[in-house]
């Protein structure tokens, strides 16, 4: 049957283009705008989805996004928000968490051994016997809701903007449509946000029947659209409050991140239903729901009704509901004082039964528990929150709407900083202290009255417009008058239980009895043990009723019991929004292209990518490695060390600055010498190691090990602004390319192309040199890391790619072949050089790296010398050595870190390691105890399988050949 | 003697897109990718364009403004903010001691300053540059910054002669707004290691938007 109304004054549907789509397996028609349940409901669709613990059938709450009763998905999607997701042409949904269909669902039986199932039985069950567990587990996953993860989720890109504004106003009700207008006459820059399709908030559906008084939404809207000022989102929620005033605002396609430089929160406040029997059929929902139903979507909730309410909200839904032709058979208000204001007298005018000082006892289900037939109404005693069944009286209904209150939609608000009081005249947690730049207006701010509202967001701006440094005259707001829009304790206690207090989690007034009864009593503990507020409603529509029910328990008042803070973001974001487009940010070389088409393996070190070796046909990665290691030995190999970090150090202090930075004696150091370079912490700590090359007399070329480059120039910044010398640092990481060309060829190769003479005897190990390949000035450093005869070779980076191409030319004839990172490492450990970051750790310090000649500890002065002076006086625990083992070896591999074992205690581990076929057997370097570093010692390494390899600690380097 | 090349940091991305290649103060560069048509859309709507060939000179140290002055090319006085130096050069101020001269297509500034010798400039250090550079413009500009960048870039906020020494899409750059044949454009210099990455994610965000890549033909026409 249709439940669609004839059409309403400002609705949000267009009747004139339909909508088909199917639900269930059962073909629909609904009209553009309409969200997916509005759609389903004007087809007479009542059950939505099933409940996330007991399966219970459940329908309409809130239509708000304030419960997540209606979950559905399209196969791509996984919970799709049905109340709050437009409609599309050919949507194929289906409801979540049911196996075998919602309405046959068959696993509805849980809820009848719901009693088995009380909250917290996880914690308490299943983890004995321990060997049982992983059935347990495999069975608890299974039936845990919600909906299945999609795997196969489409990458769809959902862009993460920055936006800027004077004022963001959060809710565009009455306060934050008033307040945005306010602040746009000021002249202020203005963003408004709304989680709703449509400008209004409650505007748009609270009409007690008068729709006539949709004509303040309209001024407003009209007002608000021709504000130039004024840059509206709308189907956007602001998800959390970060420092500064930045705001997350998320969008369907997207976030934008909101600057400003005052924040005004008019978010209002959720709608509180109250807890009988049965609350959760479908059928029975909050007043709001039904008016929203009737005056955005053109549905009618039910066709007889029976309202239920605490405060004087439930007549202007009675109202509203009569004014859409609905029938309603009674109002049943929880109140029991004799006042009536014009409301309650227009509702008796009509012919409406009122039952006051009288609660809806329990919901009737229909069959299957699919629906509601009736409902049973008792008087009901506040004290003891319980009904007098005796005087029981059966009402007829198919549908009853429920208002009991309102909780502050607060969270962005606690997340700034803000302190409440709870106020006993309206029931509700207020704000009296809020950080600078942070306001509320509204129903957030404890103001309920329409023009209240309205007043308040004007003097919220008029706050504003004085913190942003104008000056205007403050304004004032009356505070309530009248009964309390919120019922201080709106229960009914039934021995049958299945009253319920939060929707998401199907949580009961007993289990928070229960929790407290296990000793779980403070508000954050019984959150936990119960999870009321954790499932993805977060509360909305539950924080507030359990305070109230812990304030019971504890007999103390709610402003003592205080609430729990939702973390940003409040509301479920989706992971795609999060993750925003990929940005890695990643460097590259100059020659990257080329080592891609070489066939390279690459390796992240750092932000670098980085060749680790060149694939070849048939050859594994070891084989490929020993290969490339080889031809360095045997002939003459090139590797792209664009990456090493290089800082020019200058000025006339440059000597005194290296001095203290580094380790070693840089004042004497002659121009076109190049000098080990050790940086240590404070502690001592072996931080990084390089190369220092005097330029002239007050300019150094320092460099950095690739992966610490960028720390170690923050910290020679922050080391020249402590010592103040005269000193310029430059950082030309990426202004030079280099080329390592290293093995016994390498001088015929260069020679070929270098404009210089790089004979031994003219440029010998420790030497640099300005040279020119092919008219491009070129600096050539003699290092000896990866091998003897090995020449380093720093161009501007736009030629890097030239000169490789060059060099492997020249190299032609020689078999030069370009090896990679893994083939160094393999390199520089057959001449036994230890590699900060492989072969040190967070603890390492030089003494343990027998690293004592690369200290001058005569120096008055450099980073890290005082620890020293204190470590070297005590007893080392570990030292690092060259070992090998045995040349016929056949055990397992060991393998970085394998540790070093004696008598079954672990005496140090593995740094390095791997087979040398230049050496004929495998080499490493590992920490041993000292007592076990003696050249020809034996120690055991312990390897992946177990068993152990006996090592020999030998003289480094292993490689000695050239 | 072989002639040696030299490369944009984005020459192996740009290759890949068949551009008409040129070469602009020896560095070889593509002139145009998609014709004079398609890149005027481009242009308009949100074109960017790889200006990565244009000579540089840094400066970097207590006397290197004075240095700039002496030869001829003016300073800007205050911290972050640039000037024309000298006709076609900006002169880019990034510190209290540090410059930024950059050529644009016409300036001939910075090779006068290469061929100074180095070492007679005292209390001033030349900083070699590979900055990787781009040329922002069109009506969705804005759009693809507010993604990029976590700055208020608007005409209403940024006077025209800042600098602003921020983030990017994640890396340390430099931008400036100028005005380019009459067209409010941005400029964004990165570390040119960094240059493919941003160039990438520059391309595919204009795109999105309904633009795409320019040329150095049909920017500086």
């Amino acid at each position: 049957m249709s439940m669609r109304l004839p059409k309403q004054v400002g609705e949000w549907i267009n009747r004139n283009k339909k909508i088909r789509f199917s639900f269930e397996g059962q073909e629909y028609t609904g009209y553009e705008g309409d969200t997916i349940t509005s759609a389903l409901l004007a087809a007479g669709v009542k059950v939505l989805g099933r409940s996330f613990k007991y399966h219970r059938p459940r329908g309409v709450l809130s239509l708000a996004n304030h419960d997540i009763n209606a979950l559905v998905t399209d196969g791509v999607d996984t919970n799709i928000r049905a109340d709050v997701t437009t409609l599309t042409d050919g949507m194929q949904l289906k409801a979540v968490n049911t196996d075998g269909g919602v309405i046959k669902d068959k696993r509805k039986y849980i809820d009848s051994i719901s009693p088995l199932l009380p909250v917290g039985f996880y914690y308490k069950a299943f983890h004995k016997p321990a060997r049982l567990f992983p059935f347990w587990e495999k069975v608890i996953r299974k039936a845990a809701g919600l909906g299945i993860v999609n795997f196969n989720y489409p990458r769809i890109n959902k862009r993460k903007l920055n936006d800027f504004c004077d004022v963001l106003v959060i809710g565009a009700g009455p306060s934050g449509l008033s307040a945005a207008l306010s602040a746009a006459s000021n002249g202020l820059k203005v963003i408004l946000v709304d989680e709703n399709q449509h400008l209004g908030g409650s505007l748009t559906y609270d009409f007690a029947g008068e729709v006539a008084s949709r004509k303040t939404l309209i001024d407003l809207v009209e007002k608000v659209s021709a504000s130039l000022n004024i840059k509206v989102y709308t189907g956007a929620y602001a998800a959390g409050y970060y420092q500064d005033h930045m705001v997350p605002v998320v969008r369907a396609d997207g976030i934008t991140k909101v600057r400003a430089k005052a924040v005004i929160a008019a978010t209002g406040a959720f709608e509180q239903p109250p807890v009988f029997h049965n609350n959760d059929l479908p059928g029975v929902m909050l007043g709001s729901a039904a008016q929203r139903m009737m005056y955005r979507y053109g549905v009618k909730p039910f066709n007889k009704g029976v309202i239920v309410t605490a405060n004087a909200y439930g007549y202007r839904v009675a109202l509203d509901l009569l004014q859409a032709g609905v029938n309603v058979s009674a109002l049943v208000d929880m109140r029991a004082e004799d006042k009536q204001d014009a409301h309650a007298l227009e509702l008796a005018n009509k012919g409406i039964q009122i039952y006051k000082g009288y609660c809806v006892y329990e919901a009737l289900p229909s069959k299957g528990k699919l629906g509601v037939v009736g409902a049973l109404v008792c008087p009901y005693d506040p004290l003891t929150a319980t009904a007098d069944v005796k005087k029981a009286v059966k009402l007829e209904c198919d549908g009853i709407a429920m208002s009991a209150g309102w909780a502050p939609a607060g969270a962005l608000l606690y997340q700034s900083g803000m302190g409440v009081v709870y106020n006993n005249n309206i029931q509700q947690f207020v704000p009296n202290r809020l950080p600078k730049g942070v306001f509320a207006a509204g129903r957030v701010n404890g103001v309920f009255d329409l023009e209240a509202r309205v007043n308040d967001g004007l003097r919220a701006v008029a706050e504003v417009v004085n913190f942003l440094g104008g000056a205007v005259k403050a304004l004032s707001v009356e505070t309530h008058k009248g009964p309390s829009p919120s019922h201080p304790y709106p229960f009914v206690h039934h021995p049958k239980g299945k009253n319920f207090v939060d929707f998401d989690e199907d949580i009961q007034i007993k289990d928070f009895i229960n929790a407290a009864k296990e000793g779980f009593d403070n508000i954050e503990l019984m959150k936990r043990f119960t999870t009321v507020g954790m499932g993805p409603s977060q509360g909305k529509h539950s924080n507030m009723n359990a305070i109230r029910i812990l304030a019971k328990i504890r007999n103390f008042p709610v402003e003592k019991i205080g609430s729990t803070t939702a973390r940003p973001f409040f509301h479920p974001t989706p992971m795609g929004h999060l993750g925003g487009r990929s940005f890695h940010a990643h460097r590259l070389t100059a020659i990257h292209a080329w080592h891609q088409a070489a066939g390279a393996a690459f390796v992240d070190v750092g932000a670098w990518s980085r060749p680790a070796y060149y694939q070849k046909a048939g050859l594994s990665k070891e084989e490929t490695v020993q290969q490339e290691s080889l031809a360095v030995r045997l002939s003459v190999g090139m590797i792209d060390s664009s990456t090493l970090g290089k800082v020019e150090v200058c000025g006339p202090d440059a000597a005194e600055f290296l001095e203290r930075f580094y380790t070693g004696i840089y004042a004497d150091q002659k121009v076109a010498r190049s000098r080990y370079v050790m940086l240590l912490d404070e502690l001592g700590v072996m931080v990084d190691d390089g190369i220092a090359t005097r330029l002239s007399q007050d300019k150094f070329f320092v460099t950095i090990s690739t992966a610490n480059a960028p720390m170690v120039y923050r910290e020679m910044q922050r080391c020249l602004q402590v010592w103040k010398l005269n000193v310029t640092l430059i950082n030309v990481t990426s202004a030079y390319g280099v080329i390592n060309v290293a093995g016994p060829k390498a001088y015929q190769v260069l020679r070929k192309v270098v404009s210089i003479d790089l004979s031994e005897d003219a440029l010998p190990v420790g030497r640099s040199a300005e040279a020119k390949i092919s008219g491009v000035p070129v600096r050539i450093v003699r290092a000896a890391f990866v091998a003897k005869q090995a020449y380093e070779v720093y161009m501007p980076t736009g030629y890097a790619l030239s000169i490789w191409k060059l060099l492997l030319e020249s190299g032609k004839n020689e078999g030069i072949r370009p090896f990679g990172t893994d083939t160094q490492r393999l390199l520089r450990l057959e001449l036994g050089h230890p590699l900060p970051g492989i072969d040190t750790d967070g603890l390492t310090n030089p003494f343990e790296m027998r690293a004592d000649q690369a200290l001058e500890m005569g120096k008055p002065f450099f980073i890290g010398k005082r620890s020293l002076e204190i470590i070297s006086k005590k007893p080392l625990n570990k030292v690092l050595v060259p070992f090998v083992l045995a040349a016929d070896y056949k055990g397992e591999m060991p393998q970085d870190c394998n540790l070093v074992i004696e008598s079954g205690v672990i005496k140090g581990r593995v740094t390095s390691i791997g087979f040398s076929p230049s050496v004929g057997c495998v080499v490493g370097l590992a920490y041993v105890a000292p007592h076990q570093a003696e050249l020809g010692s034996v120690f055991e390494i312990r390897t992946d399988n177990g068993k152990t390899a006996k090592a020999t600690v030998v003289q480094a380097p292993f490689f000695n050949a050239e | 003697m072989t002639e040696l090349i030299k490369t944009s940091p984005l020459s192996d991305a740009q290759k890949m897109m068949k551009p008409l290649m040129g070469s602009h103060r020896g560095m070889e560069v593509a002139l145009s990718f998609e014709g004079p048509k398609a890149e005027q859309k481009h242009k308009t709507i949100l074109g960017v364009t790889d200006v990565s060939c244009f000579a540089r000179f840094g400066i970097k140290g207590a006397k290197a403004g004075e240095w700039l002055a002496q030869q001829g090319i003016k300073t800007p006085e205050a911290l972050n903010t640039w000037v024309e130096g000298a006709p076609g050069t900006l002169v880019l101020r990034l510190g209290m001691s540090e410059f930024l001269v950059e050529d644009q297509l016409i300036g001939k500034a910075c090779a006068k300053l290469q061929a100074f010798d180095q070492a007679n400039i005292q209390s001033a250090y030349q900083v070699v540059r590979a900055d990787a550079a781009f040329v922002l413009g069109g009506s969705e500009v804005l759009n693809l910054l507010a993604e990029l960048c976590v700055l208020d870039l608007r005409d209403s906020v940024l006077p025209s002669n800042f600098v602003v020494m921020t983030q990017i899409a994640g890396i340390s750059a430099t931008l400036i707004r100028e005005s380019l044949s009459g067209e409010q454009v941005y400029r964004i210099w990165c570390d040119g290691s960094y240059g493919l990455y941003l160039w990438e994610i520059l391309i595919e965000i204009a795109q999105e938007l309904g633009g795409g890549v320019v040329g150095l033909t049909c920017r500086f026409q």
